[in-house]
């Protein structure tokens, strides 16, 4: 699903990353954990391919496919989804045109005809769900006066909508109490399914004792610097980044 | 009356710094003619949709043109024709210049009368064909209530037409205004108006305006707190493109104490047009108590457009709660990335976001008809924003 070799990448003069290898497959959670500053959010934006983030050298295959090729929304349309550590509050623009545009933008890529309204709705409304959602939210502007939390159930409805087959969740977790991160992961664990990855960018194990991960990288000075299965989490949990961090030096 | 030599106010005056008058300059100041039956059915055929609850008042070049007209009931609505004659004495001041031109030049005044206590719901659609210099006089008695929707349109896309309106409103004690103002002129007119409003004690106006259309426009709203605990609201959105340019100058004095005014300008300047805004608040001494809050926003998307948005306050007493703010920018950054994740295209990224940008303003609009009138209007400048946005 996503191959990355060599990778490396800078915010304006800053390097972040520097020779960073990874590869996830379909079918798989791979968590992305590291100190603050070692590249996890940069990581995230770069693949989504956000403006400002300098690839300065190596590759990134999604599906056989240069990611690095396609702009931001193609990136998108081709199924890949950013879930932001900060989502933006857009005033102005209401959530369920926004969710309605995202879809269509997304059918419209694969040859499909725009979604009939009520089919629409249907769906949304049972998205909602999920996310335990009030219906009112879908007639606010995009994440306007949102609580942290909302903002986050609102990313993940936004991605059980458009089900994508690649998403990376930057710090989904960041800013939620225990119930909503509950909620929240519930919503990322109905997205699992043998054609589509997902990644998961965080700090904590909390969020990771309710997906379960198959593989956890810890990302270290731009590049992944130990990996291994779910309970290199716990251990991290337990003992903190420095004895990783001083394996690699 | 066409060889009146005309004195038109110069950049170098504060007020009217960024006004394009130079098609006012050339314009030819002559009586327009009646409108004649075959031009008044083709004008019928494009009129937009009535809308629900609106009695309708059509005004072609000036003239009142009663058969596309409906009756309002329980108010006054004539016509004095004056026949090209001039009514009153010359205001002084280079602010009463286009009301002055429009006194000269205007074929007759419309007087719109709501009795005490009464209601009424009034579209006033001003049709172009060439020069016109429609007139309102608005009276709204103690406690009487009118929603006026003012239209102006261009019966030619391409033809060079000439506006200048003049609408005084006198809004009694405890009355109340709500005025919706959609400019939407040919591509080659030229758009003047001058509005002289008075609030009486505890009246309320609310306006809500959209600037687009026309190579050039220039507004000019004079307004007075003359009574205590007045309410001023007054949301304006202005969309530039192309090589045009919309000019808005606002005074409003608060004579009275206790009155309040809110000033919200959204404006947007694409290609390279020009947009300018210029709120000026002057308190009296005798208005304590007045509350005044200013937010002038304008968006820059263009490489060659231009923003000018200035708030002023001259304030001549102490016991006064004013704020104010003026920005110009860019589309934000980090908004658009936020859209082109989701998948939805440059374009319609852009278009979504400008459309946010004024859609505090639009969704002011009353009638949910007229919104998607307008919105629809807007689909070729705002292109699979605005309708959707909308609904």
């Amino acid at each position: 699903m996503l191959v990355i070799k060599d990778f490396h990448a800078k915010i304006g003069d800053r390097k972040v990353l520097d020779g960073l290898n990874l590869e996830v497959p379909a079918g798989e959670v791979h968590a992305i954990m590291g100190p603050n500053g070692s590249g996890k959010s940069t990581l995230a934006y770069t693949l989504a391919g956000r403006p400002g983030y300098e690839v300065t050298a190596g590759s990134v295959s999604y599906q056989g496919r240069d990611l690095l090729a396609l702009a931001p929304e193609e990136r998108a349309q081709a199924g890949l989804f950013l879930g932001f550590q900060y989502p933006v509050e857009i005033p102005g623009v209401n959530n369920v045109y926004l969710l309605k545009a995202a879809l269509n933008a997304a059918r419209k890529h694969r040859g499909e005809a725009e979604v009939d309204a009520f089919e629409f709705l249907t769906l949304v409304r049972e998205k909602m769900k999920v996310m335990q959602m009030d219906e009112a939210f879908l007639s606010r502007g995009v994440n306007e006066g949102f609580s942290g939390g909302e903002k986050k159930r609102n990313e993940i409805l936004q991605m059980l909508v458009l089900e994508p087959l690649l998403a990376l969740l930057d710090e989904t977790d960041s800013g939620l109490d225990i119930d909503a991160l509950k909620v929240v992961a519930h919503g990322v664990n109905t997205l699992r399914s043998p054609n589509r990855a997902i990644v998961l960018v965080t700090h904590y194990q909390r969020l990771l004792d309710h997906i379960q991960p198959d593989r956890v990288h810890v990302l270290a000075r731009g590049r992944i610097v130990r990996s291994g299965g779910p309970e290199l989490a716990r251990e991290l949990e337990a003992r903190g980044y420095d004895w990783v961090l001083n394996e690699a030096a | 009356m066409s060889a009146m030599p005309i004195v038109l106010p110069s950049n170098r005056d504060e007020n009217w710094k960024y006004a394009n008058l130079r098609g006012l300059a050339r314009a030819r100041f002559e009586p327009a003619p009646t409108p004649e039956a075959a031009q008044v059915k083709e004008i019928a055929a494009r009129l937009p949709a009535a809308l629900p609850g609106y009695a309708r008042l059509v005004l072609v070049d000036g003239h009142h043109v009663a058969a596309l007209s409906t009756a309002a009931a329980g108010v006054s609505i004539t016509q004095e024709v004056d026949a090209g004659a001039h009514t009153g004495a010359d205001q002084p001041g280079a602010d009463q210049l286009l009301a002055n031109l429009n006194r000269h030049f205007r074929q007759g005044t419309c007087r719109i009368a709501v009795p005490a206590n009464a209601a009424l719901a009034l579209e006033v659609i001003c049709v172009a064909t060439a020069s016109s210099h429609p007139a309102l006089d608005i009276t709204l008695s103690h406690g009487a209530k009118l929603q006026l929707i003012e239209r102006h349109w261009s019966a030619q896309n391409d033809q060079a037409t000439l506006v200048n309106l003049h609408l005084a409103a006198h809004v009694g004690d405890h009355a109340q205004l709500e005025l919706a103002r959609i400019g939407q002129h040919g591509a080659k007119a030229q758009a003047l108006d001058t509005l002289e409003l008075q609030l009486g004690a505890s009246a309320t106006l609310r306006l809500v305006q959209l600037i687009e259309g026309a190579l050039a426009s220039r507004s000019t709203a004079l307004i007075e707190h003359a009574g205590r605990e007045a309410s001023l609201e007054w949301h304006v959105a202005a969309l530039g493109e192309g090589t045009q340019q919309h000019d808005a100058f606002v005074h409003v004095t608060h004579a009275a104490p206790g009155a309040r005014t809110l000033q919200c300008f959204r404006g947007i300047a694409t290609e390279r047009s020009r947009v300018a805004f210029n709120g000026h608040m002057r308190v009296e001494p005798a208005a304590v108590g007045t509350q005044t809050d200013q937010s002038l926003k304008c968006l820059l998307a263009g490489p060659e457009a231009e923003a000018n948005v200035r708030p002023q306050l001259e304030i001549y007493t102490d016991a006064v709660k004013a704020s104010h703010g003026a920005t110009v920018g860019k589309l934000d950054p980090d908004m658009l990335f936020y859209l082109l994740s989701r998948g939805i295209p440059p374009a319609t990224a852009e278009s979504l976001l400008k459309w946010a940008f004024v859609s505090d303003v639009l969704a002011k609009l009353p009638s949910p008809e007229l919104r998607a009138q307008v919105a629809a209007a807007l689909e070729r400048q705002l292109p699979g924003a605005a309708t959707r946005a909308l609904s």
